[in-house]
């Protein structure tokens, strides 16, 4: 322990030697960490915010479905659908971090107004209860159902396709089961964009009773999940699948597999690649300071190795010297960070519209422990590689000639 | 007993297509406690004379002994271990380590010993005080004089019990009055403690103070 800690204050006095080095080599390392902190921190921020607009713009934490419905096609769905929606809501209700259930079905029907038609894909939703949850809608007109019992939001697409506006009248016809034409007259309460223009070409949603109405049932094909928290949905999953074992528990994500994952598996790899980069500046200032560093002391380590000093002796003093630059500059670097992140970038950033959101948004900087955690880490340990290799040169020169340069 | 028994000892440094013969044919004996001066001018071979029996150096021919047991075929590892269990060193320009104490500097090199932390302490402390400078021992070596810094790194030298040293123009950065004093400690040392000690020196007042002068010219002894 004792020549442990010998070394490492020697390690730490060397490292402020040089102080205009020590500086710079500090200076690299913490623009590098406040750099990443802060990156890390947007990303968080970024993928919280790209996620709360998934979950509050349609689908919820996450949805039910009766068992081996999803995913396959089937002659007649509805056959597939939730009995007793009633019964299976209130045993819902009772788990763990529910905070609102949403029972949908899905109906495709023919829209008619002033001589136009054309098909859509609506769901029947409880117009009341999603209003509350699903705030992320971005309107063009009008709002939701609330509680219109004949109301009707339309894709803006699909809202221009039939030229109609809010409180227009729109009459849908439908086939039920027995397929018999059915229909019922709505009349346009909202009109919605949700940046995928394919959706919003036949999107439109109409309250449940009238969906079940149309299709002459009591099912419901779907029941989405308001939780407390994202966190909350593995312990509800596991809940619904013991007090519910007939239903299917799908969490929002893999529902939204083409946009949310795909999107941000992208901005992951993204992210990846610039922290890389950082990692490199990091490494490369590193690296230069060290070498200046270890090259001044060459004849310091010469004259170490000929009174008996091992190269892994003297290399270990230089490792703790990079470590210990490591972590006191990714400290300062944290600190600038979380400077940052309270002062200027208060507020958050102002960032275009992400893939498939339509609306711009400020992504605000989430700073984590363990992001800082992981960040220190990150720099100590790039420290610690961007010197291996000059103190592997200097402690591979002769010492005959290391003595020279004293 | 003898320390050093060195047979036809020649090396030679290459620069480029340049080869200069700095050791031709040298046959030295260095017997324990002995208090040996190597004298020539600039370019004799003097230091690479020292750095052979110092293990930086193997030399390109010839057989070097080190208390009966031939140096030619060591690996690195074993000369390290040799160098710190028997041999210190004195540089003409002290080499301390900046950032540490003059107690430090000493206590350093006791890095890889098992002793207690007491007797670790008290050694340094009476190695310090053989040397004069323990009331320095605080100190760093830019608050030191170019006497005090060579006492401290002839400490360092001594306080691993080494039993040769080896110092290569030791007085050469001192004035004249602290060269001398720093040659009477050496002197003293040896003495008292039977350390052996071999120098090189080409200050005719320092080589008076030699019990042997070994005269180099050439890369070769010519007295």
């Amino acid at each position: 322990m004792r020549p442990f800690a010998l070394l490492l204050k020697l390690s730490l006095r060397n490292v402020f030697r040089n102080r205009r080095r020590s500086l710079v080599a500090l200076g690299t390392i913490a623009m590098g960490a406040m750099g990443l902190f802060v990156f890390m921190g947007f990303n968080r921020g970024l993928m919280n915010q790209y996620r709360a607009n998934t979950i509050r713009a349609r689908w919820g934490h996450g949805q039910l479905f009766v068992q081996g419905y999803r995913g396959r096609a089937h002659a007649d769905p509805a056959a597939k659908w939730i009995e007793m929606p009633g019964v299976v809501l209130e045993r819902l209700r009772a788990l763990p971090g529910v905070v609102s259930l949403f029972p949908r079905v899905t109906v495709n029907a023919m829209l008619v107004a002033g001589g136009q038609a054309v098909a859509g894909q609506g769901e029947g939703i409880d117009g009341i209860a999603e209003a509350g949850f699903f705030d992320q809608l971005n309107y063009v007109e009008g709002g939701d159902l609330r509680d219109h019992p004949a109301g009707l939001m339309l894709g803006q697409g699909l809202a221009q396709g039939l030229g109609v506006h809010v409180n227009d009248e729109v009459l849908l016809l439908t086939r039920d089961r027995k397929m018999d034409i059915r229909s019922a007259k709505v009349r346009v309460t909202g009109v919605f964009h949700t940046g995928s223009q394919e959706f919003d070409s036949r999107a439109f949603r109409i309250p449940l009773a009238v969906a079940q109405a149309l299709l002459e049932t009591d099912r419901v094909e779907s029941i989405a999940v308001a939780l407390s928290g994202v966190t909350a949905w593995p312990a509800f999953a596991k809940a619904a699948r013991a007090a519910l074992p007939g239903l299917e528990a799908v969490p929002f994500d893999e529902l939204d597999k083409v946009y949310y994952r795909h999107a941000v598996d992208w901005l992951d790899a993204q992210f990846a690649f610039i922290r890389t980069i950082i990692l490199l500046v990091v490494f490369l200032g590193i690296f230069n300071a060290i070498s200046m560093t270890v090259m001044e002391r060459t004849g310091e380590i010469g004259t170490l190795r000929a009174n008996g000093s091992s190269r892994l002796e003297i290399a270990v003093g230089h490792l703790l010297e990079s470590g210990a630059l490591g972590l006191l500059g990714g400290a300062i670097g944290l600190l600038a960070g979380w400077s940052l992140s309270a002062g200027p970038l208060r507020d958050g950033i102002a960032m275009p519209p992400a893939p498939g959101i339509t609306r711009s948004f400020r992504i605000l900087i989430e700073l984590g422990f363990r992001d800082a955690l992981q960040v220190i880490l990150l720099c100590a340990a790039t420290s610690v590689a961007g010197c291996l290799l000059p103190v592997w040169r200097a402690t591979h020169i002769p010492i005959a000639e290391a003595l020279r340069h004293a | 007993m003898t320390l050093y028994e060195i047979r036809n000892v020649s090396h030679c440094y290459s620069r480029g297509r340049h080869r200069l013969q700095a050791l031709s044919g040298v046959n030295l004996d260095v017997r324990e406690g002995e208090f040996l001066a190597i004298a020539g001018p600039s370019g004799s071979g003097k230091t690479t004379l020292l750095n052979i029996l110092g293990l930086l150096h193997s030399p390109d021919e010839g057989t070097v002994r080190f208390k009966g047991m031939s140096l030619a075929r060591l690996k690195e590892r074993e000369r390290t271990r040799l160098r710190r269990e028997h041999i210190g060193f004195i540089f003409q320009t002290f080499n301390l380590i900046p950032v540490l104490t003059a107690y430090e500097n000493v206590e350093y090199f006791l890095l890889n010993g098992t002793a207690p932390h007491a007797e670790t302490r008290q050694r340094v402390v009476n190695t310090l005080d053989a040397v004069g400078i323990s009331a320095q021992a605080g100190q760093r070596p830019n608050s030191l004089s170019g006497g005090q810094c060579q006492r401290v790194a002839i400490a360092r030298a001594l306080v691993r019990n080494t039993e040769v040293v080896l110092a290569d123009e030791p007085t050469a950065s001192l004035d004249q009055t602290t060269g001398v004093a720093v040659m009477d400690l050496m002197k003293r040392l040896n003495q008292e403690r039977g350390v052996t000690f071999i120098f090189s020196t080409h200050d005719p007042r320092i080589l008076a103070a030699a019990e042997r002068v070994l005269h180099l010219s050439d890369g070769r002894i010519t007295g």
